[in-house]
């Protein structure tokens, strides 16, 4: 599975490295326009290392800021799930928020908390957590009746069993949605290091940028796309992981732990 | 009426619509270029503001249409490059700082500079007088100095500090965006502007705070550094000289005229329209400063190369590093009005 990320990842960066070539040889554009291709191997040479160290930085960021997004995301999920006023003004709210657009944002959130670790993580956060909160309230606000039916008919539905019941039965779409939305928590970093802070690749891109260095920016581009592909497989991974030990069909330890959860057990709920 | 339904859900209807809609479009652009020339483009390098009042001024005074050409001034901004716009055919003319120029002759790129409009680098520092005294530049050790990394601040800065043998570890540098709270919150000491646009708007806000402000100009420190400059492509220089004799001619006649005496309030006024954001008294302060970047003196022409200017930007990005080695910028210095 791995392999299959990087292979995928190395095939469309080398379609576009050479479309992005045949461009510039086509036009015969120079070098300040799009870089030839000794002198990406020259920035590539000069900068790897430096930009490889950004790159680790960025992706640290990036994966606490997605476990800030998915903790969020499933809070405001589960109580913006019920159809209380409350639960409508908690969506409302968090709609609202993810209306605005984070370059417009960004000023505030760098005038409060400054341009260091705690501001790039919020905005990789809020990148991030949207698509994570539709899913989790679209998860959560769904009853699963033939199972729910049971518990309340017998009144041992609580909220926390409601919880789990409905994520068990949407694990597959969950570990997807989080996956789907790593890429956006790497994206939503390197904004911010872009806009305002003063480490990470972004931070690097914008110096290139500032420099009209295009070589630099691809290597850049090449180090985000591997431990990108890295991330979601590992992502990937241990959503695997988790459904093969959630899933009954699959059998072993599995199932045994996927049918004690339907009975409530794991979830410290007795029947 | 069966078959006509029969055709309308069928895709057969689609795939003949999409060739004639497209055949159609391209033959209305067809006409339209028939009937109207293609415009020249001249692409600024930031948004329309004091800085551009001269270039506003022969488009709106029709100083291009009397040279017989149709000039569409674009604005600018910070992910535009006019040079790469050129290069691209995207834009005839253009407006791009000497630090871009020189990068993109080391690459390779076939642009050329026509007429230089401003004679001082408008790029300068702010700081609180009575809190950070800066009489000579020996004065910014020990100081934390706002730079933007990548930026031609930065240049300008380590240009200043190797001239005057100040070494890195004696300043702190603290990597600036266009948020100003670290400079109000006293978190630096220096904070780059450009001294005719928020150098204005910062200075007047220390003053409404009850704070003095001061300017520390590189350039009078021995840096000058070259800063907006008209360029084209050679190919444009050899392939229309007329044109570029034409546009050259009318734009510096829109720059001279905007900074004619009894201009003023006209130049003033305009600028107000293209940047209305901005107040009056804010741009009548901004133009008084751009006159004195751009026309020294009162028969100083307008558009002046000043090769030596050039060269020592060229010199200060070799020993910067930001280029691999000298790039001979004479070269692409091509002034189409010789005076």
């Amino acid at each position: 599975m791995l392999h299959r990320r990087l292979y995928q990842f190395l095939l469309v960066y080398t379609l576009g490295l050479g479309l992005l070539l045949s461009f510039k040889y086509l036009l015969d554009l120079s070098d300040y326009v799009i870089p030839g291709v000794q002198d990406i191997r020259k920035a590539a040479t000069s900068v790897f290392f430096r930009y490889l160290m950004d790159t680790l930085d960025t992706l640290s960021v990036a994966v606490v800021g997605h476990l800030i997004a998915i903790l969020m995301a499933g809070i405001v999920g589960i109580i913006g799930r019920s159809a209380s006023w409350s639960g409508a003004f908690i969506r409302a709210a968090a709609y609202n928020i993810q209306a605005y657009p984070i370059v417009a944002v960004a000023p505030i959130i760098f005038i409060l908390f400054g341009d260091g670790m705690v501001s790039r993580l919020l905005i990789a956060a809020m990148i991030c957590y949207f698509p994570l909160l539709l899913s989790f309230i679209g998860v959560f606000a769904e009853p699963v009746t033939d199972i729910e039916h049971f518990y309340t008919a017998t009144g041992r539905m609580n909220w926390r069993l409601q919880i789990g019941i409905r994520a068990f039965e949407n694990m597959a779409k969950l570990t997807t949605v989080i996956t789907g939305s790593a890429t956006l928590a790497m994206v939503g970093t390197i904004v911010a290091e872009f806009i305002a802070a003063t480490a990470g690749i972004g931070h690097s891109i914008r110096i290139a940028l500032y420099q009209s260095d295009l070589s630099k920016i691809l290597v850049a581009l090449f180090l985000i796309g591997i431990f990108n592909s890295l991330y979601l497989f590992l992502l990937e991974w241990i959503g695997k992981r988790i459904r093969v030990r959630l899933d009954p069909p699959t059998g072993g330890r599995g199932a045994r732990r996927g049918r004690l959860i339907l009975k409530g057990k794991e979830i410290r709920n007795p029947i | 009426m069966r078959t006509f339904q029969r055709l309308q859900s069928s895709k057969w209807l689609m795939l003949l619509l999409v060739p004639v809609c497209t055949l159609l479009l391209f033959t209305s652009c067809t006409k339209k270029s028939e009937e109207r020339p293609d415009p020249i483009r001249y692409r600024l390098k930031w948004l329309f503001n004091t800085s551009v009042v001269g270039d506003l001024w022969a488009e709106e005074k029709g100083l291009f249409e009397r040279e017989g050409l149709i000039v569409e001034v674009k604005p600018g901004g910070p992910e535009k490059d006019a040079i790469k716009e050129l290069e691209l055919g995207h834009a005839q003319f253009g407006v791009a700082s000497a630090d871009m120029v020189i990068r993109a002759v080391s690459k390779g790129s076939p642009v050329a500079v026509i007429a230089q409009l401003f004679q001082t680098n408008p790029l300068q520092w702010i700081y609180r007088p009575g809190e950070t005294e800066i009489k000579t530049p020996e004065d910014l050790r020990g100081k934390v100095i706002g730079v933007t990394f990548g930026g031609n601040d930065e240049a300008i800065l380590r240009a200043l500090l190797a001239k005057y043998g100040i070494l890195e570890e004696e300043v702190e540098l603290f990597s600036v965006r266009y948020d100003y709270t670290p400079f109000y919150e006293r978190r630096v000491d220096l904070w780059p502007v450009y001294r005719n646009a928020q150098g204005i708007i910062i200075k007047e806000k220390l003053e409404g705070a009850g704070e003095r402000a001061a300017f520390f100009d590189p350039h009078r420190a021995g840096v000058p550094f070259v800063a907006n400059s008209v360029v084209t492509t050679k190919e444009m220089l050899q392939k229309s000289p007329e044109i570029v004799e034409k546009f050259t001619k009318a734009l510096l006649a829109g720059w001279e005229a905007s900074m004619a005496p009894e201009s003023g309030a006209e130049a003033i006024a305009l600028i107000h329209r293209f940047d209305p954001d901005t107040p009056l008294n804010q741009i009548e302060q901004q133009y008084a400063i751009t006159k004195r970047m751009v026309k020294p003196s009162a028969d100083f022409p307008v558009g002046t190369i000043d090769r030596a200017a050039w060269q020592m930007t060229e010199q200060i990005m070799v020993e910067q590093g930001l280029i691999p080695g000298a790039v001979g910028v004479a070269r692409a210095l091509a002034p189409v009005i010789s005076r």
